[in-house]
């Protein structure tokens, strides 16, 4: 069958930032199908150049409004690798408690306000206050405990205060960590469950779509790598982060402002589903069985999936801070100055897995402590490969479909990337009524 | 206990003119003019704000807002007298932005019945630090106004209950 097709999402909705969706198709051989992202670079690197150690962490924080714990832990991590700092275990684990709270929050946000939409049929979430009240309510109330965990440990959930090189101004006083330990088992854990429940009787709506590709997260032989580890491909094995640059090897296209990135095939995947299908061995048994249970293989090659791969992360996260707490408090909490001397000035590589992805920041630092050079790679760039490659492949899979269908599974894909195109300007449109 | 005022700071500083409403929050903190109310600088997160309103009283939202005026422009509106638009494609935390924020409260009943949104129309909103002088000049002008607000608020409020 010959066909012609062109669809031109321009502004596609429900994903941060500015892209469109361009496919075309004539006489049933497909011209084109990718992402183009039309936002302007943002060049945050030449704003770092000249900074001192101290406000690198605090300019990086304010590049996304959800990323910016992720940022901030990534830069004080490539600070701290630069100059020689080593950090206590107490911070450590605080950092990972932050972690796991900005995780939650970004996985909760993205399940149920951008994804799940597409799922109930909806185009926004507001439709689903009316059908669904309570599926929106328990979404806000882990949305404000994950934000509660920023807020208690680094001072305040976006832009965080307290977290610096070396460790912290300010650490959380043991009572609100017992409080706090309270709050996830006796509010977190069910809504999880709840959470659960609601994605299990959406999961016959995600399209079952598959393209296996390389998958690339951070692992760690400890844990469910989010804070640290080597960097490591479904195709290729692990190399240590200070390798980063053969992991990423960005390229510039025409279509789009932001680089692109590829290893060992066209393109790789980073994320949720990266990492569920890199380290699906370190999580707890109860979360493999959920995930198993949700419609997740190991592996997985439906990127549709990831948002589900999201949600067995939320638990992931609520339990992981649970034991954090408890092995804070039994430890006893110090009151420790962060270690703010230099042993060294040079470069150092920082690198996270944050919601979207691996994030890496790497800074060169000169002898008075100020950035001459800095390189911040964000996960939707090394996604971006990944997309384009879905979308070849999907179209002639569902060419038989209508032109709205076909869109709104191309707007779906885009999505369930979870994409954060641009960062944050917080802007207004206001119309007056005459 | 009676509800305090709140006043609110939306934007990013790290974009130009997105940031007057933390500028402004910062020196009304400072200047502590307003003793009677607490202050919350919402950032990126506007969806935060939900948890912030105060229900019983004022509150005032400061924020950059495109308006099709000349720069510089300090507009008060309430909820009745403007509708924002619900555009998700340009607003930030992955999609939520201040008008999402006023609709999903007022369907979930969040929404308190006194807000007062301070639009200011920014000259250049673009990655740099830093308000652009006539934005900066609006500073003043904005502090007195919400100032003002209070007052009136007030004073309304206590005509009523004695």
């Amino acid at each position: 069958m010959k066909k012609d097709l062109n669809i031109n999402v321009h502004h596609l909705t429900r994903v941060e930032g500015h892209g469109n969706i361009v496919v075309n198709m004539k006489e049933g051989r497909l011209e084109k199908a990718r992402l183009e992202i039309v936002e302007a670079p943002r060049y945050f690197e030449a704003m770092l150049k000249g900074r001192s150690f101290h406000e690198a962490a605090i300019i990086t924080s304010r590049i996304c409004g959800i990323c910016s714990l992720g940022h901030q832990i990534t830069s004080l991590k490539a600070t701290e690798a630069a100059l020689g700092l080593d950090i206590s275990k107490q911070t450590l684990l605080l950092r990972k408690l932050l972690i796991d709270g900005a995780t939650m929050q970004s996985n909760v946000l993205h399940a149920y306000f951008l994804a799940a939409p597409d799922l109930l049929g909806a185009g926004s979430v507001f439709p689903l206050i009316k059908t669904h009240k309570e599926v929106v309510v328990r979404a806000l109330r882990m949305k404000k405990l994950a934000n509660d965990i920023g807020d208690i440990v680094s001072g305040r959930a976006v832009h965080p205060i307290t977290p610096v090189p070396g460790g912290f101004t300010k650490i959380p006083s043991e009572k609100e960590l017992i409080e706090f330990k309270r709050r996830l088992e006796e509010e977190a854990i069910p809504d999880v469950l709840e959470t659960v429940d609601t994605i299990k009787t959406l999961a016959s709506e995600i399209p079952p779509f598959t393209r296996e590709t390389e998958y690339i997260s951070l692992r760690n032989e400890n844990e469910y790598a989010f804070y640290g580890g080597d960097i490591c491909s479904s195709d290729t094995g692990c190399v240590p982060d200070t390798e980063y640059l053969s992991m990423t090897n960005e390229f510039v296209v025409k279509h789009s402002s932001s680089k692109h990135a590829k290893h060992n095939r066209s393109s790789f995947m980073v994320g949720a589903l990266a990492r569920w299908n890199n380290n699906y061995d370190k999580l707890d048994p109860k979360l493999k069985q959920i995930g198993l249970d949700l419609g997740l293989t190991t592996p997985c090659y439906n990127p549709y999936m990831n948002t589900v791969a999201q949600v067995v992360e939320v638990g992931h996260c609520v339990f992981e801070a649970i034991a954090i707490i408890d092995e804070l408090l039994s430890d006893g909490l110090k009151d420790e100055k962060p270690n703010q001397t230099p042993t060294r000035f040079g470069t150092g590589i920082g690198s996270t897995e944050v919601p979207r992805g691996i994030l890496y920041h790497e800074y060169t630092y000169d002898n008075q402590g100020r950035i001459v050079k800095a390189n911040c790679i964000i996960p939707t760039g090394q996604n971006l490969e990944n997309i384009d490659d879905d979308m070849v492949k999907l179209v002639p899979e569902i060419i038989t479909k209508s032109k709205e269908e076909i869109t709104l599974h191309l707007e779906m894909l885009v999505r369930a990337y979870d994409p954060c195109i641009s960062c944050s300007v917080h802007m207004v449109d206001v119309e007056f009524i005459e | 206990m009676e509800s305090k005022v709140k006043i609110i700071s939306v934007g990013n500083p790290l974009y130009g003119d997105d940031g007057i409403g933390k500028a402004v929050l910062d020196e009304l903190m400072q200047s502590n003019s307003i003793p009677s109310a607490n202050y919350y600088d919402a950032a990126t997160d506007a969806l935060s704000i939900l948890d912030e309103f105060e229900m019983d009283s004022l509150n005032i939202i400061v924020d950059a807002a495109k308006m099709g005026k000349a720069p510089g422009t300090v507009v008060h509106f309430k909820s009745k007298q403007a509708k924002t638009i619900i555009q998700w494609d340009h607003l930030s935390l992955h999609g939520f932005g201040l008008a999402e924020t006023f609709a999903l409260a007022k369907q979930l009943d969040k929404l308190p019945e006194k807000v007062v949104v301070v639009g200011v129309e920014p000259e250049s909103i673009g990655i740099s630090e830093g308000i652009s002088e006539t934005v900066i000049k609006t500073i003043p002008e904005i502090k007195k106004n919400i100032k003002l607000e209070v007052e009136s608020y007030e004073y309304t409020k206590n005509n009523i209950n004695h």
